[in-house]
């Protein structure tokens, strides 16, 4: 991938496979992958922290406090992406995790609410797809897979691309197009585009149930 | 009101506490080209450097007694360059030999959408100024000469006046918390500035 271009990708969520664990769903689909002839390089990481305006902060702004998402992605191992819903997404490097900690008094963080995905990068021709485990804490939250269309820039160029390749392997569980293209269709896809998928993705399964006790391994 | 002095925990939360080592002075508009001369002379050998830079200082308010405060700096004339942003802690009061001024600071570079992002965390610009000289380095102290401008017209950085006649000089050194004969470092290299410039430690308390 030429580092130039930057990839139309696609985030989503994979359900549970009906009868089997968060494990051997991600099984089934790397097996899957495997047999389309894709190839393992390495493990991916995306982690997202929540933090809140602190109490004292708000009598002053007259405003709701505001959710700030600081999330990682071990794509961009130097960097730091900080996100609003529906606002700004911030990319800076990673002392901003320490300006954070100097934030302390006028941010919170609800330390209980840090989800993270975990998983396997496979490489197949342009694509690079990555399955993660959803985690929270202890527990297995979910399936995350992202596919990325490495030699595309704009992503209404390439998104009935990405559709076909993710029924070859997700089949009747091919999302619909991101939001995230929503507005912007010819507009040129970046990081902070997928960072915002992933922002979604996690707050969708924050609110879900929590996968029944028996179905976890 | 803040946590103990840096430089007793030079590592917090995993990260090294980086501090900055600052000397100020300044020289009239007719002094500049002398300066320059000695400055080129003993420095780092290299293509002498010009910098334009907007800069913007924001203010987030809460019930704490004094803001917090964040700069936001954006280069005019190098198109590409990340943003700026940094944080300054207040100046470690220590000891009374230490010949510069101590302060915590945090740098972090951005993208382009910091002002956005940083109202959509509540703060607030207080003010901004543009900054126009020349930078040396020698060693891992850096030299700045520059004349800072006012912003007529506010977010509009082509009508700017000048300050005063005069051209501030700071000599800094970002550096681990705990490696205090930076300063001792920084004292010999002001000794040979003497008697164009005289560089010193100059609290920002104390003129307010």
């Amino acid at each position: 991938m030429s580092p130039f271009l930057l990839e139309g990708g696609s985030v989503s969520q994979m359900p549970v496979a009906e009868g089997k664990s968060v494990q051997q769903t991600v099984e089934l689909l790397t097996r899957k992958l495997e047999m389309l002839g894709a190839e393992k390089q390495g493990t991916f990481c995306v982690d997202c922290e929540t933090y809140h305006t602190a109490a004292s902060t708000l009598g002053s702004q007259g405003q709701a406090g505001k959710l700030m998402y600081v999330m990682h992605n071990s794509e961009y191992p130097l960097s730091c992406f900080a996100l609003f819903e529906n606002g700004p997404c911030l990319i800076a490097d990673t002392n901003f995790d320490v300006l954070m900690v100097k934030l302390k008094g006028f941010f919170q963080s609800a330390k209980a609410s840090k989800i993270e995905t975990r998983g396997t990068r496979y490489q197949y021709c342009d694509f690079l797809v990555k399955v993660g485990t959803v985690t929270m804490g202890p527990s297995a939250r979910g399936i995350s897979v992202e596919v990325e269309y490495g030699p595309c820039v704009v992503a209404s160029d390439c998104w009935s691309l990405l559709l076909e390749f993710l029924q070859n392997f997700l089949g009747s569980h091919t999302p619909g197009a991101p939001t995230v293209f929503g507005n912007r269709h010819d507009a040129v896809y970046g990081p902070a585009d997928t960072m915002v998928q992933y922002m979604e993705l996690f707050n969708k399964i924050r609110k879900q149930q929590q996968v029944p006790v028996a179905g976890i391994r | 009101m803040e946590a103990p002095p840096v430089t007793m925990m030079p590592v917090t939360g995993g990260t090294i506490n980086m501090m900055e080592y600052l000397l100020q002075g300044s020289v009239l508009d007719h002094s500049l080209e002398s300066l320059i001369h000695r400055l080129r002379g003993l420095c780092d050998n290299m293509e002498p450097e010009t910098f334009l830079d907007h800069e913007m200082v924001f203010l987030l308010k809460g019930q704490q007694a004094s803001p917090f405060v964040l700069r936001g700096r954006r280069s005019m004339d190098r198109t590409g360059a990340p943003w700026h942003l940094r944080y300054l802690g207040q100046p470690e009061m220590g000891d009374k030999n230490r010949h510069a001024l101590v302060r915590n600071c945090v740098d972090i570079a951005t993208s382009e959408n910091l002002t956005d992002f940083l109202m959509e965390m509540g703060f607030r610009m207080d003010h901004e100024f543009v900054a126009k000289g020349h930078l040396f380095r020698k060693g891992i102290m850096k030299i700045m000469v520059y004349k800072i401008f006012r912003i007529l017209v506010p977010g509009n950085t082509d009508s700017i006046e000048a300050l005063s006649l005069s051209y501030l000089v700071e000599l800094s050194v970002v550096a681990p918390a705990g490696q205090d004969m930076v300063s001792d470092d920084m004292r010999n290299f002001a000794e040979q500035l003497k008697p164009l410039v005289h560089l010193e430690k100059i609290d920002p308390k104390r003129l307010m």
